[in-house]
Parts: structure tokens; C-alpha cells; sequence
């Protein structure tokens, strides 16, 4: 990429700090540079990741990685089907000494969560996590306690046909910003995870690039990004597309065409951008539309195949 | 999708509208077919769709020929010979069906789909009304849709699925708004097309299938259908009011030549007549849409003076004759003198002819005139008392019985009911038997007449006979002997008289709809099946053009097609020419046609990047640069705004273009 960020952003630290997380992350995971700068677009736009497909692809991997690199407050929690909404939030405890109930944090506060087998959890528990995620705080015993800042969650789950798994409901596939598949690597790359020492030390041997301010001044700056006016055309035709799309139960909210234009922002700046053009909104558009949208049941089209008919037929101005 | 042979059978979705298109195209002309045939046809389509949705194997190749053949012998068979409308269609749709047994690539499909337009065309041999026209529009509708199905095959396997119900929604949506843009250059072509004036098909050795109509003689008790017939005869429109109820006898043939049951015309008659009928005050000035019926009469008033129908000829007795059978829908003006009396001298022929009865027949009859004759020696009375007796014993009624040998005897004496037909045979035997000359006149009477259509409606039901008198010193006089028994059958028409019988399922609503559906089916008869070389002329003189030939109409209508081509064109292609908003997008844009005119093009999904990545590999080294130039697009189209950077980009795209061109044009071999 020839046109880089803007002379402001070019000598901040951070900007040079992202790049290496970016590079440690590709170095672990490989082959899916893709799937890596959609994560990093989600931590910068702000939202959250949700990381779908079979056991032993890499999603925790990638989430581990993701993680560490990001830095700062680090929580891993392993969705069970017996857990229960305090071992995510936390629990008062009752305490002899003052003979008060004091609140033991969960593992829901810190700056990024590793949500893992989401799916394997129970609805109830699920919905605890989700409405963190959606407030950026929780309530318990009616007190309201705000989350660290920034606050990142990157979930995993199996797919929805395997056993012992309850599938997310609608309304809460909505508060991750992008659903992203990792898929198997090419025969070149798995050779290489064959003959390369294993993915574990190499993660144990990663250490923070970012810090959690860092990540706020990141965030603030991918907000902030060059939107033109045709890529703001094209983001406009693409959402109503999915209004106008007759195999579509419904199309895309206006939340989502908030999340779209924040996503390919980060997308850009991830990439050391210093505009957004369609070719970011087009890379971040099937992860943040396709867990968004219901085919109608009868037409047995999936909705990732909708959102790709939909690309390939909406002009780009 | 592939079976053991090899075989991909298509998606079920093109197969079953392909299939469906074939047979709304073929349903009126199965309907026509020997039952056998049709049965063939039927079961041959059917099959198809089922071994589809079962993924049978296909019948093997030399069965499939041998059954082929089979059907072709059978057709012949079927329809007795190798000509003829009829075996042609019928041959086009069982070898259509046939075609289905090997159905199983786009191309197949796309062949059938197509000749159904063909099939539904061949419809309007046969039949040209308004409700077929929207049956067959049905037709074409589904074999667009098949077509559209069928282009998609490709992507409908690619996703292993069928059609769902949205691609169906679609192709139907798809399939309308295609014929809804082709409807104003049908429009134009049907409109502009130079117009013969004589049809350049229409095969009078065959008869229109079962249609009634008038026929040449007449045995009373044989041809009641008529009556019940309600299907159009002709309609007339009238300058000014039509002509009172008891004016309007429609001429056609006149019965001469009588042989004890049944009435005959005579070729003698068929002669130019010799007296012209004047032209007077009274007469009526009309304008007739003749329904094609196989035969040469035209039907007029009494007595037709003249006629516009070219080479048409007023016959000795007054019947008005065309040269060639009426094929197609006919327009042509009349003028009728209706109280002329023709004929003040009688020849020696038609004297012998008017007065011939068979020797021997109806004896009672004889006697029974002769009787009347002794009570009134005057002709005029003798007629009176005829029909006063008509009056007294008679009835009218539709019913029907087959007469004998001794057919008026029958009549007279037993029977005493009966309808039109019955009473004019009578009627003539009786005057006959006395001697005086008189023949029989078939034809239609009466009309309804429409109001808001301006115009008077005959019905086949309203087929008449009635009798000319010859008396002494005066001429040919009409006698309608119905009219004595029942007066209201003349005054109102046949329906007020059948009424009682046709009562279980007619009602005045009925009659009613039909009234108003015929002021349709007349403007459709007039202004798109009578749309001929003389109606184009005067249009096209309304819109103010001079005198144009077939060439010069010709190449009108391929200007007009043109010109109504062009926008749609342009509609269809309106996503295509974008226009420039900045310098930088037109430098662009002149890059991309550049570009398409090296066979390069820009799909409109696709990013400047995306695009210049694909084609950049393909220019080979007379590509080079083309990503750079395109990142460097990105960042002045999308990036905030610079006029340094979007110079530089102009600047460099036109050298681009031109160091491309260059390179091309020096290595030609690349």
C-alpha cells in the first residue's frame, strides 16, 4: 500500500505499536492475514469478535493471540453448559469481618475476554456476557460497576449443528460487531505447523506490543478516518440491498450501517490508510453483515451466499 | 446431479415451466387433435417432469428414434395425409413432445422454449378473438419465464439447488417487464408493417372446424344448432338509426330447387343479375364485419344495390356473392333498397323452376291448396288464408323432428309445430301446388343493436327462412310465414321465442355480458383483425403522411422501431453511463473505456483496485502500472480531497493510456 497514514499518525508510537501486534499475530497464525486484520478492525471500531467454525482450526489460537498481543488486562473464560451468570460478572461475598457483603470481580473484568465455546454455555449465561458487552458495564445486586477501558471481547463457538451447543439468539449474535470463519490452512501452511515448534510456545513466548491507552488512542483515531462521498454511496447501496434482497427476512439496521462505516474504517487504518475506500467496506462487509441477516427458510440459501451475491451486484461509484 | 449414464439432468424448476410453457402453448390445438394424439402428447410431457423428479435414466438413443418415427406414422395416420393446417400443428406438437424425451441440456430446453412462441403464433390459424390473444400472451409469459430459467441452469448447479421461491418470483418479475418492453415494437411492427391487400395465407379447401353457419339447402327438422348458436354472424353499422325490426332480413342463399324433403340453390341463379336495383331515398347507407365462414355470401339488407367488396356480384335473385370464400374477417359497404320489388317479368326457366314439385309427394298437401284455391281464386287472398291458418293451428317451437318423404303432409296434418324452417318449406309447397312461383329465402332476421356500439349485432341464433312470392304483374313479394304464427319471433327476435326453452340456463345477465362483451370483441374485429392495407392508409393519412408505398411504409416502420428502441435501450443500459462528479473520475472513466475497447471490462461490482489487480497479470507488459494507477485513483476519488495529488493522477493516467495504446500498436504480436 502506497498511501499511508496521515503525517500526524505516521510517527505516533501506537501507530508503530499496532503494526507489530498485527506482525505477531500473523506470525503465529498463519496463512489468515485476512481473518487477522478483521479482528484488529473490530478492536479498533470498537466492537467485538466472535470467531465461528469446527474444533481445532485455530480459533483460540487466534484469540490467545489476539489478546496477548493487544496487552493489558487479559481474562480467558471457558464456557461450560453448568455455568452460571456470577462466574462471569463475580459474586458478593459475605464478609465476617465487617459483616458486609463485599463483590468479588469475575473474569469478565478485564480488557480483553476470551470468550471460548460461547455456545456451549447456557442462554442465561450467555445473556450475561452479552448485556456486558452491549453496556460496556454490568449490575449486580443493583449496583452498577463500568468495565475497564478499553474493553474487547473475542468469543468462539462451534457451529450450531454440533452437539451440546445452544445457539446464540438473534438479538445477541447482534452485539458482536463481526462473525468471522478461520477455515482450514492451505497444504503449504500446514506443513509448515507440522514442522514449526508448537503453537503453544509460541504464544507463551509473546509479549504485549499495545497497551490498554494505546488501544483508546487507536480507536479514537480510526474513528476519525476520511469517508467519501461515493464510499458512503456505496455503503448506502449495499445496506439497501439487503432491504430490497427478496430472500432476506429483513435487511441490515441502521446500527448496522453504523457498524459498517466504523468497521471499514478501522479496516483502513489497520491497513495504514488514511481514507476508507469501497475496497476496505467490501473486505469488512461479509463478516458484519452475514450473522446479522435471516434468509427466508424455503429458498435454503445460506446468508453468506446472499451477502456475496450482494457484493457482486452492487456497483461501486 | 449425475446419474450412472453420465447424464446431468437439469434443475427441475426450467424443466417444469419449459414443460408447462409447451403445454399451455399446444392446449387449444390438443383440444382440436385426434384424442389418441393428444393422450401421447400429454403422457410424453408428463413422463418427462416425473423421470426429472426421480433422476431416471434417459430412454436410450435407438428407442428414442424408433418411437419417433412410430409418432410421425401415427400422425400421418391420424390425419390421413400430408397437408393441411391441422396435420401441420399436430405434427409440430407431437414431434415437440417427443423432443422431451431427450431434454436434458440448456440447449434442449432453449430449443423448446423457443419454438413454443412458434406453437402459440400458429394458434391464430385458427382463431383470432380477443380471449385467445390474452390466453396466448399467457403462453408467451411462461416460455420467457423457461427461457430466463434456462439461462440460469449454470448458477443453479453451481449452488446445488433448485429454484427457490425468490428465483421464481424473480424470473416471473424478469419475464414480465421483458415482454412489457417488447410491447411497443410488437406495437410498431403490427401498426407499420406494409399490408397486403389480399392475405397471404387462408386455404378455402378446408372448412373452419364445426363452425355453423347458413349452408346451401335446407331440409327442415335437420339444423336446429343454429338457433342455439350464439356465436357473432356479422355486425353492421348504420349511418343513422338501423332499419325498424321488421325490415331487417338479411339476404343469403335463395332456395329454388326442391326435391319432396330438401331445398337446394341453383347455379342459374348465380348469374349476374340483370336488373339493377336503383338507388333511392329510402335507402339504407351500412357498413358490415363479416365473421369468416368458408362460404362466398355476403349478407346484406333486401335488396343489395351495390357493394364495396371488390369482385363481388349481385346475383339474379339478388344474393350478394363474393368471388372467393370468405376466409378472414371482412369489412365491406352496402347500400339496400328496401322496398324494391324485383323481377316484374319472370323467364321460362325460373316460371318452371318456382312452380316444380316432385310428382307424387305430398298428396295431402296438393289437396289441401287445391281446396283453398277453390275458396279463393285471387293469389293475394289465397296467401292471407294460408297464413290466417298458420295463425289458428300453429305453434312455434324449436323442437325438432326429422320429416319423411311427405315432408309438408307430415307437417300440416301431424305436426303443427315447428319453426322457421318448417313453415317456409310448407308454405312454398303449398303455393306451388297451385302454381305459383315461389322459392325460399334463408338468411338471417332481426339483430340486437347496440346502443353505445352504434352498431347492430346478428347472431347466428337469429338464422331465418322465409319465401318470395311471385304475383302476377308486380313481382317478387316476401311472405314470412313465421311471422303469421308467431308475430313476436319477428318483432323481437328468436330469443324471445325460444326463451322458455333455453330458460334452465340462460338468464337476462348472461345475455346481457354477452351484449357488452361483443361491443369488444367488434372494436377488436375492426381496429386489429380488420386492420388492413385500406385502414393503415387512412391512418396513416390522419397523422398526416403522404401516399407511402410498401417500401416507403417499410421503412417507416424500421425507423419508428428504431426510434422506440433507442430509449428502452438506453433505459436498459442506464447503469452503464455513469456520469463523471470530479476531473479525476472522467480521467477515469476515459482510462476504462480505453480499457473496453481492448475487450477489458470494468464489472460494476467491482473496485478500481479489485479490477485493476484481475487485468493487470492479463495486459501483460503493456499492463504495467495499471494497480499503481489505480491506488493512486483510490486515494484522489476516495481520500480527502487534494489538487495536487488529482493533477498528478490526470497526468499520469493520460500518459498511461497513451504508452498502452503505444506499446499494443508496436508489438503486435502480444
Amino acid at each position: 500500500m502506497t498511501e499511508i497514514l496521515s503525517r500526524e499518525w505516521q510517527d505516533d508510537s501506537s501507530v508503530a505499536a499496532l503494526a507489530r501486534a498485527r506482525a505477531a499475530v500473523n506470525g503465529v497464525i498463519l496463512d489468515k492475514a485476512e481473518i487477522v486484520d478483521l479482528a484488529f478492525s473490530a478492536l479498533l471500531a470498537g466492537g467485538h469478535l466472535l470467531i465461528e467454525d469446527l474444533p481445532g482450526v485455530g480459533k483460540t489460537t487466534l484469540a490467545n493471540a489476539m489478546s496477548l498481543a493487544i496487552g493489558g488486562q487479559l481474562q480467558r473464560i471457558q464456557f461450560t453448559n453448568d455455568m452460571l451468570p456470577a462466574d462471569i460478572l463475580g459474586i458478593s461475598v459475605f464478609k465476617r469481618e465487617t459483616e458486609e457483603f463485599e463483590f468479588r470481580p469475575g473474569p469478565i473484568f478485564a480488557n480483553v475476554v476470551l470468550a471460548d465455546e460461547i455456545n456451549r454455555a447456557t442462554p442465561r449465561t450467555q445473556s450475561a456476557l452479552l448485556e456486558a458487552m452491549a453496556e460496556g458495564q454490568i449490575t449486580v445486586d443493583g449496583q452498577t460497576l463500568a468495565l475497564p477501558q478499553p474493553f474487547f471481547v473475542i468469543a468462539t463457538q462451534n457451529p450450531l449443528d454440533l452437539v451440546g451447543t445452544y445457539p446464540l439468539p438473534d438479538s445477541q449474535l447482534d452485539r458482536f460487531l463481526l462473525r468471522t470463519h478461520i477455515g482450514y490452512p492451505s497444504q503449504q501452511e500446514e506443513r509448515r505447523l507440522l514442522i514449526e515448534p508448537d503453537r503453544r510456545d509460541l504464544l507463551a513466548d509473546m509479549q504485549a506490543e499495545l497497551d490498554p491507552g494505546q488501544v483508546q488512542n487507536l480507536i479514537a483515531a480510526a474513528a476519525q478516518l476520511h469517508v467519501s462521498e461515493p464510499v458512503l454511496d456505496y455503503i448506502q447501496a449495499l445496506i439497501k440491498a439487503t432491504r430490497k434482497h427478496a430472500g432476506l427476512r429483513a435487511g441490515l439496521s441502521p446500527r448496522a450501517s453504523l457498524a459498517l462505516i466504523q468497521t471499514a474504517r478501522a479496516y483502513a487504518f489497520v491497513n495504514q490508510q488514511s481514507f476508507c475506500s469501497p475496497d476496505s467496506v467490501k473486505a469488512v462487509f461479509p463478516a458484519l453483515a452475514s450473522h446479522r441477516l435471516q434468509p427466508i427458510p424455503e429458498t435454503g440459501i445460506a446468508s453468506e451466499d446472499v451477502v456475496s451475491e450482494i457484493l457482486e451486484t452492487t456497483a461501486v461509484p | 446431479m449425475t446419474d450412472r449414464t453420465g447424464i446431468t439432468h437439469p434443475p427441475l424448476s426450467p424443466l417444469v415451466w419449459t414443460i408447462a410453457a409447451f403445454l399451455i402453448a399446444a392446449a387449444p390445438h390438443l383440444a382440436a387433435m385426434p384424442a389418441a394424439l393428444a393422450g401421447i402428447v400429454i403422457l410424453l410431457s408428463m413422463w418427462r417432469i416425473t423421470s426429472g423428479w426421480f433422476q431416471w435414466s434417459p430412454i436410450p438413443g435407438w428407442l428414442r428414434i424408433l418411437i419417433t418415427l412410430a409418432l410421425i406414422v401415427l400422425v400421418v395416420m391420424a390425419y390421413g395425409g400430408l397437408w393441411g393446417r391441422r396435420f401441420a400443428t399436430g405434427l409440430l406438437c407431437v414431434m415437440l413432445a417427443a423432443k422431451s424425451m431427450e431434454m436434458y441440456q440448456a440447449r434442449d430446453l432453449r430449443m423448446v422454449a423457443s419454438v413454443c412462441f412458434f406453437l402459440i403464433a400458429t394458434q391464430f390459424l385458427f382463431n383470432e378473438s380477443l380471449p385467445y390473444l390474452v390466453y396466448l400472451a399467457g403462453g408467451c409469459w411462461a416460455a420467457t419465464i423457461a427461457l430466463i430459467q434456462i439461462q440460469q441452469i449454470p448458477a443453479m448447479q453451481r449452488a446445488h439447488s433448485g429454484a427457490g421461491m425468490q428465483i421464481q418470483r424473480r424470473s416471473l418479475n424478469q419475464a414480465a417487464t421483458l415482454l412489457a418492453l417488447a410491447l411497443p415494437v410488437a406495437l410498431a411492427l403490427f401498426v407499420l408493417f406494409p399490408r397486403l391487400a389480399q392475405p397471404l395465407w387462408g386455404l378455402p379447401d378446408e372448412m373452419l372446424d364445426g363452425r355453423t353457419g347458413l349452408s346451401d339447402s335446407m331440409s327442415p327438422g335437420a339444423i336446429s344448432e343454429l338457433f342455439l348458436d350464439d356465436s357473432p354472424a356479422f355486425r353492421a353499422e348504420f349511418d343513422d338509426q338501423p332499419p325498424p325490426y321488421h325490415q331487417r332480413y338479411w339476404r343469403g342463399p335463395v332456395l329454388w330447387r326442391f326435391d319432396g324433403s330438401t331445398w337446394r340453390t341453383t347455379q342459374f341463379a348465380n348469374a349476374r343479375g340483370r336488373q339493377s336495383v336503383p338507388i333511392t331515398e329510402s335507402s339504407l347507407h351500412y357498413r358490415i364485419q363479416l365473421e369468416p365462414h368458408e362460404r362466398r355470401w355476403l349478407l346484406g339488407l333486401d335488396y343489395p344495390a351495390r357493394s364495396s367488396m371488390p369482385e363481388s356480384t349481385i346475383t339474379v335473385d339478388h344474393q350478394l356473392l363474393s368471388r372467393h370464400p370468405v376466409t378472414t374477417l371482412s369489412q365491406y359497404e352496402v347500400i339496400s333498397t328496401p322496398d324494391f320489388v324485383p323481377d316484374a317479368e319472370l323467364t321460362q326457366s325460373e316460371r318452371l323452376l318456382a312452380t316444380y314439385l316432385p310428382p307424387e309427394s305430398n298428396p295431402r298437401t296438393r289437396a289441401l291448396a287445391g281446396e283453398m284455391r277453390a275458396r279463393h281464386p285471387e293469389d293475394r287472398d289465397l296467401i292471407e288464408a294460408i297464413l290466417q291458418m298458420f295463425h289458428d293451428e300453429f305453434s312455434y317451437s324449436l323442437s325438432t323432428a326429422p320429416l319423411g318423404r311427405h315432408g309438408a303432409d307430415e307437417f300440416l296434418f301431424d305436426l303443427k309445430d315447428g319453426y322457421c324452417e318448417y313453415y317456409a318449406s310448407a308454405f312454398a309447397v303449398l303455393m306451388r301446388a297451385v302454381g305459383i312461383p315461389t322459392r325460399v329465402v334463408t338468411g338471417y332476421q332481426g339483430g340486437f343493436w347496440s346502443e353505445a356500439g352504434g352498431y347492430l349485432l346478428v347472431r347466428q341464433s337469429d338464422a331465418h327462412a322465409w319465401n318470395e312470392v311471385w304475383l302476377e304483374g308486380t313481382g317478387w313479394v316476401r311472405v314470412d310465414p313465421t311471422a303469421a304464427v308467431s308475430p313476436l319471433r319477428i318483432s323481437q327476435g328468436s330469443r324471445s321465442v325460444i326463451e322458455r326453452e333455453r330458460a334452465l340456463f340462460e338468464f337476462d345477465w348472461m345475455f346481457e355480458l354477452r351484449n357488452r362483451y361483443d361491443r369488444v370483441q367488434h372494436l377488436w374485429n375492426q381496429w386489429v383483425l380488420g386492420f388492413d392495407a385500406e385502414r393503415q392508409r387512412w391512418m396513416l393519412e390522419r397523422l398526416g403522411l403522404p401516399r407511402l408505398g410498401a417500401t416507403g411504409i417499410g421503412l417507416l416502420m424500421i425507423a419508428t422501431v428504431i426510434l422506440i428502441a433507442i430509449p428502452i435501450a438506453l433505459w436498459l443500459l442506464r447503469e452503464q453511463h455513469r456520469t463523471a462528479r470530479s476531473e479525476a473520475e472522467k480521467a477515469w472513466l476515459r482510462l476504462l473505456r480505453h480499457l473496453r475497447r481492448r475487450r477489458f471490462r470494468k464489472r460494476a461490482a467491482e473496485t478500481p483496485l479489485e479490477f485493476a489487480l484481475r487485468i493487470e497479470p492479463e495486459l501483460g507488459s503493456t499492463g504495467a502500472g495499471l494497480v499503481q494507477l489505480a491506488l493512486n485513483y483510490n486515494r484522489v476519488h476516495y481520500g480527502p480531497e487534494d489538487p495536487e495529488l488529482t493533477r498528478k493522477f490526470i497526468a499520469n493516467a493520460t500518459a498511461w493510456r497513451s504508452t498502452g495504446t503505444r506499446a499494443k500498436s508496436g508489438n503486435p504480436m502480444t
